[in-house]
């Protein structure tokens, strides 16, 4: 044997001593002597130690088993008297196994006892101070809103301050009307003028078609609608000033359309006849963008 | 939890311990050769033997050799007593298992 295995076996041989030594008094030599010979049977450090460990333990269970016993028997050479004597039912208590489960028991119902009374005890223990209530003589007096005061007119008399001097400039008379209010004093009352036949005009021939000038956005959005534009056409038939919106469509494209529309028809506008003259003068026509199919 | 049986509480342990008696009844074994064959730690099997042989089942002797001449120590052998045989027996019968009679 070389010196690693002389340590393990010396230290297996003292913990196996110790074990014996420690056992009832009537197994301790025999245990010893079985020990130390199934020791020798062991092949290896670790095996050794820990077969010496587990006699140690060995030891306690039979103390715990038999020590009562082998203390009222004595010392035997074999032990054989003492097992056979005492070796009846333990009635020393439960077993640890038994005594384990119990504890384990006995804390679980510990713990759900202080779960469900614990917090009653408490408020035994500190039960709430009554509450004193004082009422306070004096009423509340809740501000009441301050109703409105009502309007105050003041009379108030001008009767000394000057009149302004306004001066209004008015626009001259028709050379007709003046001819004939100059002629009245001296010629015959003239009958009064006749009925002026007036027919406003419109988007005559030649005006682009609405489809050329449908929004594209608008109309891949399938949005349609009806602007009113306002015009003021020359006898010609052009436009003397921007066209614009009277009433829009409510999509900002449409109308911008429609105001693109009636500023390129221009020079195509049919003129407003008074008493079948054209003239001059300002209408409001309806443009209406629609899809195709609709 | 072990059952008792003829004032031996009959655990897994113990059972690993019988059955290594029951290859071959008549052998008498050492503690090292039914550690060997039950794989039981010395801690657990040597209060079985001592338990087992208390209650009647097991008989010891010490090997008949002298320890000089040996040199080394006796070891102590058990054989299954005719009444740990049956109640071994009936034990692993009422599990399900045969075992050698």
């Amino acid at each position: 044997m070389n010196g690693q295995s002389l340590w393990d076996l010396s230290l297996a041989r003292y913990l196996v001593g110790c074990a014996a030594r420690k056992a009832p008094p009537g197994l301790a030599e025999r245990l010893e002597e079985e020990w130390l010979a199934d020791l020798m049977v062991r092949q290896g450090a670790f095996s050794r130690i820990r077969f010496g460990l587990g006699c140690c333990w060995a030891t306690r269970v039979i103390a715990r088993e038999f020590g009562v016993a082998a203390a009222a028997a004595g010392s035997s050479a074999t032990g054989n008297r003492l097992l056979v004597g005492y070796g009846g039912p333990d009635l020393s208590g439960f077993s640890r196994r038994t005594t384990a489960i119990i504890a384990i028991v006995c804390l679980h119902v510990g713990i759900f006892y202080l779960y469900l009374t614990g917090f009653t005890r408490t408020i035994v223990v500190n039960p709430a101070r009554p509450l004193n209530g004082d009422f306070i003589d004096q009423p509340r007096t809740r501000p009441q809103p301050t109703p409105p005061q009502p309007p105050t007119f003041t009379t108030t008399t001008f009767d000394n301050v000057p009149l302004p001097d306004l001066k209004f400039k008015f626009p001259a008379a028709p050379r007709a009307i003046t001819a004939a209010q100059s002629s009245q004093p001296s010629g015959p009352v003239q009958p009064p003028p006749t009925r002026i036949d007036r027919v406003m005009g419109g988007p005559g021939a030649g005006f682009p078609n609405t489809e050329d000038y449908y929004p594209p956005a608008a109309r891949r959005l399938g949005e349609v609608g009806t602007s009113v534009i306002s015009v003021c056409v020359d006898p010609r038939g052009r436009l003397t000033a921007a066209p614009r919106i009277v009433a829009s469509s409510g999509i900002g494209q449409i109308d911008e359309g429609a105001l693109r529309l009636a500023s390129a028809g221009s020079g195509h506008y049919r003129p407003t006849t008074e008493n079948g003259r054209a003239v001059a003068a300002c209408y409001a026509f309806r443009i209406r963008f629609q899809l195709e199919d609709q | 939890m072990g059952k008792r049986d003829g004032d031996v509480r009959i655990s897994l342990q113990t059972l690993r311990a019988l059955e290594a008696f029951l290859e071959n009844p008549s052998d008498e074994l050492s503690g090292a050769d039914v550690q060997k064959r039950s794989g039981l730690a010395s801690g657990t099997l040597y209060p079985i033997l001592l338990r087992l042989e208390s209650a009647g089942w097991f008989v010891s002797r010490w090997e008949a050799i002298d320890p000089v001449s040996a040199g080394r120590p006796r070891r102590r052998l058990y054989r299954l007593t005719p009444s740990g045989l049956a109640r071994a027996s009936g034990i692993f019968a009422s599990f399900g298992r045969g075992v050698p009679a």
